[in-house]
C-alpha cells in the first residue's frame, strides 16, 4: 500500500510553539525532581519562561500562511496563532497570582506548574486541531490535567468532590462529543475537517446523510457546550467553581474558554458551516438558557466563587449568541466577547486571590464589605471589573456586549436582543451589589490587605487595560473580526 | 446462514447478557468478572470483522492488566453493595424510560434502514495472508502520528496526575532536618507568655 | 512631523502631563510636577503657534481628518478627528498661551497649598479637554470637550471642597450646566436625526436638505436645532438665565478663575456658535434670541458689577457682561468679530483675575474690597498691569478692548435684525456701566486711604515673579493685540474659512465699509457715543469712589429700592431657590410616594424578588451536588434536545405519521 506521506522537519516548524512547550514540560519534570526546597521556586520562573517563549514563538507565527500538517490534522492559520498568543498570556497572568495563592494556602508543588503547561498544551492542540481526533486529544489533554489541579488540594474534601463531579461528568460528555465524532466520521468517511467540510458542502447530499449529519451534530454540540459550561449542561460549573481552590477555578474559568470556542469555531463553522441552519437554533436555545439561568440564579448566591460561576454561564451564552448569526462578523463578535471575558475574569479572581489571605477565605460576598476603606486600590479594580462584567461604558464589557447584541439586530433576532438585554440588567444587579458592599458597608475587619510588588503590578495594569481597551475598543475588535 | 452468522449472533448474545449481567449483579467482584466476559466477546466480534489486533490488545490489555487490577481493588476495598443498590430501584423506571426513549430515537436514525448493507457497502475481504498489524502501524507512525504523540503526552499526563494525587512525601517521611537543628536557638524552643490571672466566674 | 501628529502633540501633551501629576505628583513632588506640567503646555503653546503660523499667516489649506475610529455603529461612525482651520487656530493660541501664563502663576498662587500636585493635574487636563473641544471636527468629540471641561471645571470649583460655599457653588454650577447640557444633547441628537451624520462638514454641506422643513407646530428644524444649540451656549457662556452658577464659581482659585471662568471654557459657547455659523445664518428667528440674550446679559449683569465688593465677583460679573457682549456680536452675523473680543477679552480679562489674585495674595486671600485702597505704591507692577487691564477692558481707545468692543457695537448699530435698535442702546448704556465699575474697583483698591488692617498692612509686598511674570506677559498682548489683529482677523479674512455669513446680514459688509485703519480708528473714537459713555463712567467713577465717597452712601439710601434689586441679584438665585428647588423636592416627593413605593417598591423590586425565588425554585431542584443527578440531567437534556431536533423546530429531521 502506498502512502503519500512526507515527513519533513522544515514543515513540522509551524508547530514550533507546541514542540517548544512539550519539550520544556518534560525539561520542568525532570528539573523540579531534583529542585531542594530552597530551590523550588525556580519551577515558577521555568514555567513563566516557557510560556513566554511558546508565546513569542505563536507571535512569530501571526501572518504565517495558512498550513496545514501531520497529514490534515494540524492547522496553523491567523486564529490560531494568536489564540495561541493569547492562551499563553492569560496563562502567565493567571500563573503570577496562582504562584502567591499556593504559598499561601502551601500547595505550592512543581508539578502544579507542569500539569498547567499540559493544559496549555491542550488547549494550543484545540486551537490548531484540523481533525476530529486532534481536537478530542487537545481537548482530553486539557481537560485531565484540569481535573488533577482541582483535586491537587487533596485535604479539603470540597475540592476532591469538586474534582471527581468534574471528572464523571466530563468523561460522560467526552462519551457524547465521541458518539457524535463517530456518527460523523460514519456518514462521511472522514474525521478531518477538510473533509468533512467538503461532504457538508456537497450540493448533492442526500437527505440520509443530512439527518445523520445532524445527528453527530447534536452530540458534538452538547460535547462542547458542556466544556463552555452552557445551560443545560451547566451544573458542574458552580460547584467545581467553589470547590477547586482559586487559583484553580481562575485559570479554568478563563483560558480554556478560548480554547473552547476555538473548537466550536474548528467544528461548526470551518467544518459544519454549510450546516448553519441546523445548529443555530439550538445554539439559540442554549444560549437564551443560559443568559436567563445564568443571570438569575447568580443573584441568589453568598459565595462570590459560585456567583462568578453563574455570571460565566451568562457570559457564555452571550458568546453563543454570535453563533446564532451564522456571518463571519456573529463569529468574530463572539471572539472578540471571549478575550474581553478572559480579561474581566483575570481580573474578577486576582482580587479574590489577593483577598484570600491566611486565615481569611474571601470567597463570602460579604467578605468584600468596606473594603474600599482598607484597601482602596483592589476595590477600584474590583469596581471596574464588576462594572465592566455589568456592561456599563466605557468599560470594555460593554462593547463586547454591544456588538454581540448589534450582530444578534443585524441578523434579525430582535426578540433574542431584547430578552439578552433585560437579563443583562438583571445581572447588573448583583455586580452592582458587590460594589454596594466594597463602598457603602462598613468593614467588620479592619485588617489591611497586603500582596506583593508582581501581583499590585498585573491587577494593575490588567484593571487598566479594561478601561483603556473600552476606551478604545477598536484594535482589539479588529483583531477579533479579522481572524476568521 | 452461515457459519460465520452464528458465530456473530451467539457472540452479540453474550455481549450483550453479561453487559446486562454485569450492571444487574448485585455482587462486585460478579460485575468485574461479567464485564470481562463482555470484554471476551466483543474481542470475537472484532476477531469477526478481521480486526485480529485489536481484539487481542482487548484481551490483553483489559482483560489481563486492567481488569485484574480492578478485581484486587474491589478485593482490597470491600465495598458494601447494600446502600449503592438502595437508590437504584427508585431510579429504575424513570431512567428506564429516559433510556428507552433514547435508544427508540438513535435507532430510528442509526437503523437498517440508515446503515443496513442496501446503503453501506459491504467491507472487502482480505486474503489470509494479509497482515492487519503492518497496516494498522503504517497508519498509526504516519497518517496518525500526531494523535499518536498527544496520546503519549494523555499517557504522561496520568501518571502525573496519579503521582501527585497519591504520592504524600511530608507526611508519611519523618526525616530528620540537621541544618534545622542546629540553627535552633533558645526561643524557638521555649515560649514565655503572661497570663493575667483570674478566676472562674462561679467561683466568685 | 506630519501635521495630525503637531495636532496629537498639542492635544496629548498636556495630558500626558496631567496623568504625571495626577497619578504620580505624591512621588515626583512640588517642583518635578510643576516642571512637567509646564512643560508640557509650553510644547502644546509652541507647537500651537506653529499650527498659527501654517494655517494663519501662511494660508495653508484646512485640516480635516479623522485620526482614530472610536466605534461604528451602523452607518454612523463615530470618530476622533481633527478640523483644524483658521478659527480653531486662534483658540489654540489664546488656549494654550492663557493656560501656560496660569500654571507659571499657579506656582506662585498655590504656593501653601496642599492639593499643589493634584491642582496642576486639574489644569493641565482642561487643557487637553479644551484643545479636545476646539480642535474637533464632529459634535460627539465637542461634546466630549464640552462635558470634560465642565467636569474639570467642576473639581476645580470645589477644590477647597472644606469650604461649605465652595461646595454649594460647585453644585450649583453642575445642575445649571446640565440644564443646558441638555439642550445642547437634545440639539446634537436632532442633528443626527436630520442629517445622520455627526461630522461638522457633512452635517453642513447637506443643510440644503433641511430648508423648509419644519416639527412640532411648524417651527423651522434649523431655527429649534439652532436655539437647543445656544441653550448650550448659554449653560456654558453664562448666559441669562443660566448665568447663575459663574460668580459662584469665584469660590475656586484664582488662577482657574481666570483660566477656565474668563478666558477659555466659559467661551466654549462663543466658540462653538461661530463654528456653527452656517447653521445660524439660516435662522433669523435663532440668530435674533442669541442677540437678545447676550444684550441682556450684557447689560444687566454689568449692573451687578456695581454693587458687589468682593474683588473676584466684580470681575466675574464684568466677564458675564463682556460674554454677553460676544454673544450679541454672534447674534448679528458678526462671528469674526465675537472671535476677536474673545480674543482680546481671553488677554485681558486673565490679566485682570491673575492681578486680583496677586492683591489677594498679598493681603492674605482677603477679598473684600472695601478693606483694601492705597495699593498702587507697595505693588506697582500688579497696580501697573491692572490699570492696563481695565483700560482694555473699558474700551480706552488704544487698547485692545477698544478694538473689539467698538466694532461690536458698530456691528450692531448696522444689523437689520428687529429689536437690534433697542440692543444698540443697551450696548451703548453698557460702555458707561463697564468703565464705571472697573474703574470703582480700581480705585478703590489700589488708589484712596488705606483702609488694609494695621496687621496686614505691614506684609503688603509685590508678589513673587512666578506671579508678575504671567501679569507682565498679558499685559503686553493687552495693549497690542487689538491694534495688530483687528484689520487681518476682520477684514482680510483671516477666519473666512470657517465662518459663513449670509448675503442677508450685512453688518459684517457695512463694518468693512467705514473701516479704514487700526491706526485712525483712534482719532475718530473721540466723535463716537461710546467713547463719551466711557468718559463719563470713569468721571462717575473717580467721583463716587475718591472724590466723594459719601455720595455713593447717600445714593445707595436714596435709591434703596434699585439697590435691593441689585444686591439681591435681580433675585434669579432666590427665584431658582423657591421655584425649582423646591418646587423639584415636592414634585421628587410626589414621585418617590407614587412610583418608587408602589411601582417600584411593590411590582418591579418584590414581582423580581418572586419571579427569581420562582426560577430559583425550578433550578434548585437540579442543582443537588448529587452527581448522579447531574449525569442524569444531562442524559435528559440530551433526550429532549434529540427530540427536538428530530421532530420539530425549523428543520424536522422525520416527518412523524400517525
Amino acid at each position: 500500500m502506498t502512502n503519500n506521506f512526507s515527513f519533513e522537519i522544515n514543515s513540522l516548524l509551524v508547530a514550533l510553539p507546541e514542540i517548544f512547550l512539550l519539550s520544556s514540560i518534560v525539561i520542568v519534570l525532570i528539573i523540579d525532581l531534583f529542585l531542594t526546597s530552597k530551590f523550588r521556586q525556580a519551577t515558577y520562573y521555568l514555567t513563566q519562561l516557557s510560556l513566554m517563549v511558546t508565546g513569542i514563538l505563536s507571535f512569530n507565527l501571526i501572518g504565517h500562511p495558512e498550513t496545514v500538517i501531520f497529514s490534515n490534522s494540524f492547522i496553523l492559520d491567523n486564529m490560531a496563532s494568536v489564540f495561541k498568543v493569547f492562551i499563553t498570556g492569560s496563562s502567565m497572568v493567571a500563573m503570577v497570582y496562582t504562584r502567591h495563592y499556593l504559598l499561601q494556602h502551601s500547595l505550592y508543588r512543581g508539578e502544579y506548574f507542569v500539569l498547567v503547561m499540559l493544559a496549555v498544551l491542550g488547549m494550543m492542540v484545540m486551537v490548531s486541531g484540523y481533525s476530529m481526533l486532534t481536537l478530542y486529544m487537545g481537548l482530553e489533554i486539557l481537560s485531565l490535567s484540569l481535573y488533577t489541579l482541582i483535586a491537587i488540594a487533596r485535604n479539603r474534601s470540597i475540592a476532591v468532590e469538586a474534582a471527581l463531579k468534574y471528572f464523571v461528568l466530563g468523561a460522560i460528555a467526552s462519551g457524547l462529543l465521541l458518539y457524535g465524532i463517530s456518527m460523523v466520521y460514519g456518514i462521511s468517511g472522514s474525521i478531518n475537517i477538510s473533509d468533512i467540510s467538503a461532504f457538508a458542502h456537497d450540493p448533492s447530499i442526500n437527505s440520509r446523510d443530512t439527518l445523520i449529519l445532524n445527528f453527530g451534530l447534536v452530540f458534538l454540540v452538547i460535547g462542547i457546550a458542556f466544556k463552555l459550561g452552557a445551560v443545560p449542561f451547566h451544573m458542574w460549573v458552580p460547584d467545581v467553581y467553589e470547590g477547586a481552590p482559586t487559583s484553580v477555578t481562575m485559570f479554568l474559568s478563563t483560558v480554556p474558554k478560548i480554547a473552547a470556542l476555538a473548537m466550536l469555531v474548528r467544528i461548526l463553522v470551518d467544518g459544519l458551516g454549510s450546516m448553519h441552519d441546523y445548529w443555530s437554533d439550538l445554539f439559540l436555545a442554549l444560549s437564551l438558557l443560559s443568559i436567563s439561568v445564568g443571570s438569575v440564579v447568580a443573584l441568589m448566591q453568598t459565595n462570590i466563587k459560585r456567583m462568578l460561576a453563574y455570571s460565566t454561564i451568562s457570559h457564555v451564552g452571550f458568546i453563543m449568541l454570535g453563533f446564532v448569526t451564522g456571518v463571519v462578523s456573529g463569529y468574530g463578535a463572539a471572539i472578540f466577547y471571549v478575550l474581553v471575558y478572559v480579561l474581566m475574569s483575570l481580573a474578577a479572581f486576582g482580587v479574590i486571590i489577593i483577598l484570600n489571605n491566611k486565615g481569611y477565605e474571601a470567597d463570602q460576598i460579604s467578605d468584600y464589605k468596606g473594603l474600599s476603606k482598607n484597601s482602596p486600590w483592589f476595590a477600584l479594580v474590583m469596581l471596574i471589573v464588576m462594572l465592566s462584567m455589568a456592561g456599563v461604558p466605557p468599560f470594555i464589557g460593554f462593547y463586547s456586549k454591544f456588538s454581540i447584541l448589534q450582530e444578534v439586530v443585524s441578523a434579525g433576532f430582535i426578540t433574542v436582543a431584547i430578552i439578552a438585554v433585560v437579563f443583562a440588567v438583571i445581572s447588573a444587579y448583583y455586580y452592582l451589589k458587590i460594589i454596594k458592599f466594597m463602598y457603602f458597608d462598613e468593614s467588620d475587619k479592619d485588617e489591611t490587605i497586603s500582596a506583593p510588588m508582581d501581583i499590585k503590578l498585573i491587577l494593575s495594569i490588567n484593571g487598566s487595560l479594561i478601561l483603556v481597551v473600552g476606551l478604545f475598543p477598536d484594535r482589539l475588535m479588529n483583531i477579533s473580526m479579522s481572524l476568521l | 446462514m452461515e457459519f460465520e452468522q452464528i458465530l456473530f449472533y451467539l457472540f452479540s448474545f453474550w455481549f450483550i447478557a453479561s453487559s446486562l449481567a454485569m450492571i444487574l449483579s448485585r455482587n462486585t467482584a460478579f460485575s468485574a468478572l461479567f464485564l470481562i466476559l463482555s470484554f471476551f466477546s466483543a474481542a470475537s466480534l472484532w476477531l469477526l470483522l478481521e480486526a485480529e489486533f485489536l481484539a487481542i490488545i482487548l484481551i490483553l490489555v483489559y482483560v489481563g492488566a486492567v481488569m485484574v487490577l480492578f478485581l484486587f481493588v474491589i478485593k482490597m476495598l470491600d465495598i458494601e453493595d447494600s446502600t449503592l443498590r438502595a437508590k437504584f430501584t427508585g431510579y429504575l423506571p424513570i431512567g428506564l424510560g429516559v433510556a428507552v426513549i433514547v435508544i427508540a430515537e438513535m435507532s430510528l436514525v442509526l437503523g437498517v434502514d440508515q446503515f443496513g448493507l442496501d446503503v453501506v457497502p459491504q467491507p472487502i475481504r482480505h486474503a489470509s495472508d494479509y497482515s492487519n498489524i503492518t497496516e494498522l502501524a503504517m497508519e498509526l507512525y504516519t497518517i496518525y502520528v500526531y494523535p499518536f504523540e498527544l496520546a503519549a503526552v494523555l499517557l504522561l499526563i496520568a501518571i502525573i496526575a496519579a503521582i501527585t494525587l497519591i504520592h504524600r512525601p511530608d507526611k508519611r517521611a519523618k526525616k530528620q532536618s540537621i541544618e534545622e537543628q542546629v540553627n535552633t536557638q533558645a526561643k524557638d524552643r521555649v515560649r514565655l507568655v503572661s497570663i493575667a490571672p483570674y478566676k472562674k466566674k462561679d467561683e466568685q | 512631523m506630519t501635521l495630525d501628529n503637531v495636532y496629537l502633540t498639542i492635544a496629548l501633551s498636556p495630558l500626558l502631563g496631567a496623568i504625571i501629576a495626577g497619578f504620580f505628583g505624591g512621588m515626583l513632588g512640588r517642583k518635578v510636577t510643576h516642571t512637567i506640567t509646564i512643560f508640557g503646555v509650553l510644547v502644546s503653546t509652541v507647537f500651537s503657534m506653529y499650527v498659527f503660523n501654517i494655517h494663519v499667516l501662511e494660508g495653508g489649506d484646512i485640516f480635516n481628518n479623522n485620526i482614530y475610529t472610536w466605534m461604528q455603529v451602523g452607518g454612523l461612525n463615530l470618530s476622533v478627528g481633527f478640523l483644524v482651520d483658521n478659527l480653531t487656530s486662534v483658540m489654540l493660541v489664546v488656549v494654550s498661551f492663557v493656560s501656560l501664563m496660569v500654571h507659571i502663576y499657579t506656582i506662585g498662587y498655590m504656593d501653601k497649598d496642599e492639593g499643589y500636585t493634584k491642582f496642576f493635574s486639574y489644569i493641565s487636563l482642561f487643557t487637553f479637554a479644551m484643545f479636545m473641544l476646539v480642535m474637533s471636527n464632529n459634535f460627539m468629540q465637542l461634546f466630549f470637550g464640552w462635558e470634560a471641561v465642565g467636569l474639570v471645571s467642576y473639581l476645580l470649583i470645589g477644590f477647597w471642597h472644606h469650604k461649605e460655599s465652595a461646595v454649594e457653588a460647585n453644585l450649583k454650577a453642575f445642575l445649571v450646566n446640565r440644564v443646558g447640557d441638555f439642550g445642547f444633547l437634545l440639539g446634537i441628537s436632532l442633528i443626527l436625526m436630520y442629517f445622520g451624520s455627526l461630522d461638522y462638514i457633512e452635517v453642513f454641506s447637506n443643510l440644503g436638505a433641511v430648508e423648509g422643513v419644519t416639527i412640532l407646530d411648524g417651527s423651522l428644524v434649523i431655527t429649534v436645532i439652532c436655539i437647543l444649540l445656544f441653550v448650550g451656549a448659554m449653560g456654558k457662556s453664562a448666559q441669562v438665565p443660566l448665568h447663575v452658577w459663574l460668580p459662584g464659581s469665584m469660590e475656586g482659585p484664582t488662577p482657574i478663575s481666570a483660566l477656565i471662568h474668563a478666558a477659555t471654557m466659559v467661551t466654549a459657547g462663543i466658540f462653538m456658535v461661530s463654528r456653527m455659523s452656517p447653521m445660524f445664518e439660516l435662522s433669523d428667528v435663532a440668530l435674533t434670541v442669541v442677540m437678545v440674550i447676550g444684550a441682556i446679559t450684557a447689560l444687566f449683569m454689568g449692573l451687578l458689577g456695581i454693587v458687589q465688593n468682593d474683588i473676584k465677583r466684580v470681575v466675574a460679573y464684568s466677564t458675564l457682561s463682556q460674554l454677553g457682549y460676544m454673544t450679541v456680536a454672534l447674534g448679528v452675523s458678526a462671528y469674526s468679530v465675537a472671535i476677536f473680543h474673545l480674543m482680546t477679552h481671553a488677554f485681558f480679562k486673565a490679566l485682570l483675575f491673575l492681578a486680583a489674585g496677586s492683591v489677594i495674595v498679598a493681603m492674605h486671600h482677603e477679598q473684600d474690597i472695601r478693606n483694601m485702597g492705597g495699593l498702587y505704591k507697595k505693588m506697582p507692577i500688579t497696580y501697573i498691569t491692572s490699570l492696563v487691564g481695565t483700560l482694555a477692558l473699558i474700551g480706552f481707545p488704544g487698547f485692545a478692548g477698544f478694538y473689539s468692543k467698538d466694532m461690536i457695537i458698530e456691528a450692531v448699530h448696522f444689523s437689520s435684525l428687529p429689536y437690534s435698535d433697542l440692543v444698540y442702546y443697551a450696548v451703548v448704556a453698557g460702555v458707561f456701566i463697564t468703565a464705571f465699575y472697573s474703574l470703582r474697583m480700581f480705585f478703590i483698591v489700589f488708589h484712596g486711604k488705606s483702609r488694609v488692617d494695621s496687621h496686614t498692612a505691614g506684609h503688603i509686598k509685590e508678589s513673587a515673579t512666578s506671579i508678575t511674570f504671567p501679569l507682565i506677559a498679558l499685559a503686553i498682548p493687552s495693549v497690542i493685540i487689538g491694534y495688530i489683529t483687528i484689520e487681518p482677523m476682520l477684514f482680510t479674512g483671516w477666519l473666512d474659512n470657517s465662518i459663513t455669513v449670509s448675503s442677508r446680514h450685512s453688518s459684517m459688509a457695512e463694518l468693512s465699509y467705514i473701516f479704514d485703519s487700526a491706526a485712525s480708528m483712534i482719532p475718530h473714537a473721540l466723535l463716537t457715543v461710546p467713547f463719551w459713555m466711557m468718559v463719563l463712567g470713569i468721571a462717575t467713577a473717580w467721583l463716587f469712589s475718591l472724590h466723594k465717597t459719601e455720595w455713593a452712601d447717600a445714593i445707595k439710601n436714596r435709591f434703596h429700592r434699585t439697590y435691593y434689586v441689585l444686591d439681591s441679584l435681580y433675585g434669579f438665585d432666590r427665584f431658582n431657590e423657591i421655584v425649582f428647588v423646591n418646587g423639584v423636592k415636592k414634585l421628587g416627593l410626589l414621585l418617590w410616594k407614587v412610583s418608587d413605593m408602589v411601582i417600584i417598591d411593590k411590582i418591579v423590586v418584590n414581582g423580581s424578588a418572586k419571579f427569581v425565588g420562582f426560577i430559583g425554585s425550578i433550578i434548585r431542584p437540579i442543582q443537588t451536588g448529587y452527581v448522579y443527578h447531574y449525569a442524569f440531567f444531562m442524559i435528559f437534556s440530551l433526550l429532549i434536545i434529540l427530540t427536538w431536533t428530530l421532530f420539530s423546530g425549523n428543520n424536522p429531521q422525520l416527518n412523524v405519521e400517525f
